[in-house]
């Protein structure tokens, strides 16, 4: 065994540790995360190799996209700024302004759960190095800067500068100087909405509200309608959210956007630029305060999680001696089964646990009825005036969300699976009583928005698209069901599809939620050329045509699989331990 | 009177209108290999996330080595190194990486630091696996790895959150030398656990915690004696005929009474008809 120096128990010098060493520290560890994240992880199959090279190539295709998505709103930004500079026009630069802050905080706070996916570090685990606050608060703020909603507003920012600049030169510097305290104090409301809403959402009750109101609010948009840019609109009277925009620029006045876009035109008279400078500046001391208060707390040990509940202690069984039913006892069982059971036990067993599961998830049973109202909504557009495209649209949009379940038959179990691969039972059983749940659910989903459509609809549906779409759903979802239970077995780890870089995910998991959702996607889509096809030929049974055998192959590819299940799992234990069990 | 290394006063922590602490007053004096034992979920892991910093407490006062613990938190940290339930390693760095990071957050010199990250690999018999991922690791290395980093800084206080906890022999042993020698020199090991074989071996003194109230505190002699228990108006738990008892039966004999003494309801008085 290897000998330690006597230093190696000596405490620390009590010098102080100095900030630098410590920041740069942590940004040494971030570093080294990332280097490792993206390169350590070799492929050591053939297969996983094919995924890897697949994986790049889709990086080297979706990283320029992205870039060029990026491209835009700095570009829009400068000339917006130039245009609002140049012709004299203060209330546009407040307005881009105005833009420039809600989209950064819009995507940081959409980009906040795929942070929380992706992230290997928890920056709140530094708390328990020795750092005072101030350096944990340097360190919270600067964590997890290069977010795309930081990349793209500073750049947008300093791309109103160049605008500005070039406008009107005089104007540059203080732009610069105003605009890198806007980016600060953006960075600051980031940071501080980031950190409350981790807060609000540990608290159980808070996020079954939080659900909601989010589903309240998409539900709300789609009530909104822009009139004044329709051709059936007069006048812009009646549209209350038109309205309140263009008599919003008073209320920006008094808000950040207001003081920067002042600040910035009235640089040319330092004294009238100081009043607004100084309220930008407040605004950013007052966002960086209130973040300050929350990792206080955060940094003295907060506890985020729900309260425990303080359980009733369950009164002890008391069952009376001559109840026990002994192995030599001739005594009848008194609730003996009257009637035979609808399922086998195990599969009975596993539908209630699923039911249990699927009760306590107040978010998934909200989010269950949300399509149905979006497909109500939707009979108010154009588009409900096409029957061929309405039926199978409203059945496509419920089940692009539930269809993702049958993906994730053993997903969600984790360390659980190990009971269903040590019990004494069939997995066959155990997949069948999965996707029984699962199946419910997307049945129900389909009927309803079916029967939402019948009531609704404004022109009869013909007989031909009823057929055609009734086998399109049953293609849809057996092909799924099938497709689902195949990748469940030999990938298992848990797809989520607004997930697809997942956490401690390989590149055959990122290839394989991938193409998931090319088969999904692509399933629903099916219908649309068919839909064209059957037009262009004057044959309205066409769909039903190409459906019914696509359907009944699907059916048998089902039923194949599940005659061959045990088989497969058997074969696969060895993933479904290792993917589902590691810490 | 030397300074103890770890003092508690009136520790309590609530949890919404569930108290999983209550009370506590600890003392633990410099030097002390100290067992902190108790039932699951007595309150062991909570009273070591306040003592470390991690969870603040509801109400009452922690002093570590003679400083209030809420007023010097930073200084306090740098002084102890701590071993937590669930590791808190960083999964995506290699072992020499993590502890490279550590030494530097504990203000150790760039020279120092590589140095200990190489004696510790060694000691811990973690050197070869210089390009494995610590997400790759086996438990027991985790746990080796996770020893290394809480005295890279050479803590006066060790705290340690079930140290041997599906730990196997060799990689035991590793730990109970590495805690031994940080005795030797003068530091305070203050451990929960489990394993009370491994306990009772190892500590010289022991408190227990059940339901969030401190039981008994005191040197195992004084255990066996029947001192040290806390709050009792029922009869001590000296020997009645003599025997030394170990600390299994002292733990047993006070987790499984109520704090007024009265045998507390257990599981086994209740029937298993498919078992009986």
């Amino acid at each position: 065994m290897a000998e330690l120096t006597q230093a190696e128990v000596r405490p620390a010098t009590v010098l102080p540790i100095p900030a630098s060493t410590q920041i740069l520290a942590v940004a040494w560890l971030r570093w080294r995360i990332f280097v490792n994240s993206t390169f350590r992880r070799r492929p050591k199959t053939s297969r996983q190799a094919v995924s890897f090279a697949f994986s790049i190539l889709l990086r080297l295709i979706v990283w320029p996209v992205l870039a060029a998505m990026m491209i835009g709103p700095v570009v829009g930004s400068g000339l917006w700024a130039w245009g609002a500079t140049a012709h004299h026009h203060p209330e546009r630069l407040q307005n881009l302004m105005a833009s420039v802050v809600l989209g950064w905080q819009f995507v940081a706070i959409n980009g906040l759960s795929i942070a929380a996916a992706v992230s290997n570090f928890d920056p709140a685990s530094l708390i328990r190095y020795p750092l005072r606050f101030g350096r944990y608060f340097v360190l919270r703020t600067l964590v997890g800067l290069m977010t795309p909603s930081t990349i793209v507003g500073c750049l947008a920012l300093l791309a109103a500068v160049v605008g500005i600049g070039i406008a009107n030169p005089l104007l540059a510097l203080p732009a610069l100087v105003v605009l890198a305290v806007y980016a600060l104090m953006n960075i600051f409301l980031t940071r501080l909405l980031g950190a409350w809403m981790e807060r609000w959402l540990a608290n159980r009750r808070f996020r079954e509200i939080f659900s909601v109101l989010i589903a309240l609010f998409a539900v709300s948009l789609q009530l909104l309608s822009f009139q004044r840019y329709t051709p059936h609109a007069h006048s812009i009277s009646n549209n209350w959210l038109l309205r309140f925009l263009e008599s919003s620029g008073s209320y920006l006045h008094w808000l950040p956007p207001g003081f920067a876009s002042s600040a910035i035109l009235h640089a040319s008279h330092p004294l009238s630029a100081l009043a607004p400078f100084a309220c930008l500046l407040a605004w950013t001391v007052l966002f960086a305060a209130v973040f300050a208060i929350r990792l206080r707390k955060q940094f003295q040990g907060e506890y985020l999680g729900d309260g425990v509940v303080h359980r009733r202690v369950a009164k002890p069984v008391t069952r009376a001696k001559a109840t026990i039913v002994r192995p030599d006892s001739r005594a009848v069982p008194v609730h003996a089964e009257s009637a035979r059971p609808m399922f086998p036990p195990v599969i009975a067993a596993c539908l209630r646990k699923e039911w249990l599961t699927f009760r306590g998830n107040s978010a998934g049973l909200i989010g269950m009825f949300t399509p149905l109202v979006f497909v109500v909504l939707l009979n108010r557009g154009q588009f409900a005036a096409h029957p061929s495209f309405f039926l199978p649209g409203a059945i496509a949009y419920v089940l692009i969300g539930v269809l993702a379940g049958l993906y994730n038959v053993f997903g969600a179990e984790g360390l659980g699976v190990q009971l269903y691969l040590l019990a004494p039972i069939r997995m066959r059983d155990v997949i069948v009583a999965k996707n029984i749940s699962s199946l419910t659910l997307i049945v129900t989903q389909a009927v309803l928005a079916w029967t939402v459509v019948a009531l609704l609809k404004r022109t009869p549906i013909p007989l031909p698209m009823q057929v055609s779409t009734a086998c399109w759903t049953v293609f849809v979802i057996a092909m799924n069901v099938t497709l689902g239970t195949m990748r469940s077995i030999q990938s298992p780890r848990r797809f989520v599809p607004g997930q697809v870089r997942q956490r401690r995910g390989t590149p055959t998991n990122r290839t394989n939620s991938l193409l998931v959702l090319l088969v999904l996607f692509g399933s629903l889509l099916l219908q649309v050329p068919v839909v064209l096809l059957s037009r262009h030929f004057r044959e309205p049974w066409l769909g039903a045509w190409i459906f019914a055998p696509l359907a009944f192959a699907a059916v048998c590819a089902y039923a194949l699989l599940l005659r061959n299940a045990e088989r497969l799992v058997l074969a696969h234990r060895d993933v479904l331990t290792e993917e589902l069990c590691k810490a | 009177m030397t300074t103890p290394a770890i003092e508690t006063t009136a520790l309590t922590r609530r949890f919404g209108d569930f108290t999983a602490v209550q009370d506590v007053n600890l003392y633990v004096a410099a030097g002390q290999f100290f067992g902190f034992l108790g039932p699951n979920g007595a309150g062991k892991s909570t009273t070591i996330k306040m003592l470390t910093g991690l969870l603040a407490p509801t109400s009452g006062s922690i002093r570590i080595l003679g400083e209030d613990f809420a007023a010097n938190s930073a200084e306090i940290k740098r002084q102890i190194g701590v071993v937590p339930e669930g590791m808190a390693l960083f999964g995506r760095l290699t072992a020499e990486e993590y502890l490279r990071f550590v030494g530097r957050m504990y203000g150790l010199d760039r020279a120092t630091t590589l140095q200990r990250t190489h004696e510790l690999l060694e000691y811990m018999q973690l050197a070869g696996e210089d390009k494995k991922l610590i997400a790759d690791f086996s438990h027991g290395m985790q746990k080796k790895l996770a020893l290394a980093a809480a005295v890279i800084h050479g803590p006066k206080i060790l705290f340690l959150d079930e140290p041997f906890e599906g730990v196997d022999a060799v990689a035991a042993g590793t730990l109970k030398s590495m805690l031994q020698r940080m005795i030797a020199r003068g530091a305070t090991v203050f451990l929960t656990s489990h394993v009370l074989e491994i306990v009772e071996r190892l500590c010289t003194h022991v408190a227990i915690i059940h339901r969030g109230h401190l039981v008994a505190q005191g040197s195992l002699d004084e255990l066996r004696a029947g001192a040290g228990r806390l709050g009792q108006t029922a009869p001590g738990i000296a020997p009645v005929d003599g025997t030394r008892r170990n600390l299994e039966e002292i733990f047993l004999e006070i987790v499984g009474t109520d704090r007024e003494g009265n045998p507390a309801a257990t599981a086994p008085e209740q029937e298993l008809s498919w078992l009986s």
